[in-house]
């Protein structure tokens, strides 16, 4: 994996989570960013930051990509949300269109 | 008659990843079981640049050092698991594990009247 196939998603808090660009792109939102011509600028350094989403939500999302293309490649596991995280999980992720 | 089809085991050659964490910064990485620690720090020298002498990676939460010539699943590092990465520092030793936590930051935040989501 090289370093231009990864994106940096930061938290509200400044957290960073570097993923790849594959898992990113399971969010809608977030492939219109990386692939609209002219470009957002922070994608441009691979870098999106998300004032509005907290550390531990980000991180969920992180492996919620993950778990997306296991899925999608087959391996049929669940996925599990602690319920306290639920209502902000949603939020989140209609932003992201995920 | 046919031979039954062998049931995959869930984690034989499939895909899995690892959360890789250093202070505020978290590394997902794409792996398969079989793979070896030394493997995993180069792909973390492609996206860090730290050399892979410089990386020590240690098995969270018992605290286990990871060694480069074993394979994760000998290591029992399965999908999902973190690992704390730490880096050597200028005095040729290895910096304690450091990880900081989102919670330690929720006071201020909260001090600062930011909305909570």
């Amino acid at each position: 994996m090289k370093k231009e196939d990864t994106v940096m998603l930061i938290s509200a808090e400044g957290f960073e989570f570097v993923i790849d660009k594959k898992a990113a792109m399971v969010s809608q939102t977030i492939r219109n960013m990386l692939t609209s011509p002219g470009g957002f600028s922070e994608t441009e350094h691979g870098k999106v930051t998300f004032p509005e989403i907290s550390t531990t939500i980000l991180e969920k999302i992180c492996q919620y990509f993950y778990w997306s293309l296991q899925y999608a490649s087959g391996k049929e596991t669940e996925f599990h949300i602690e319920p306290e995280l639920t209502l902000e999980l949603m939020m989140a992720a209609n932003y992201l269109h995920t | 008659m046919s031979q039954p089809s062998r049931p995959k085991s869930p984690d034989d050659q499939t895909g899995m990843y690892i959360r890789v964490k250093r202070n505020k910064t978290t590394y997902f990485l794409q792996c398969v079981p079989s793979e070896t620690i030394l493997q995993i720090k180069e792909k973390l020298h492609e996206i860090t640049d730290q050399p892979v002498e410089n990386q020590r990676l240690i098995l969270l939460p018992n605290r286990e050092m990871l060694e480069d010539s074993k394979s994760l699943a000998d290591q029992k590092v399965e999908n999902d698991a973190v690992v704390a990465l730490t880096l050597r520092k200028d005095d040729n030793e290895f910096e304690e594990v450091n990880i900081v936590r989102p919670n330690d930051f929720y006071q201020s935040r909260e001090a600062d009247g930011g909305s909570n989501w």
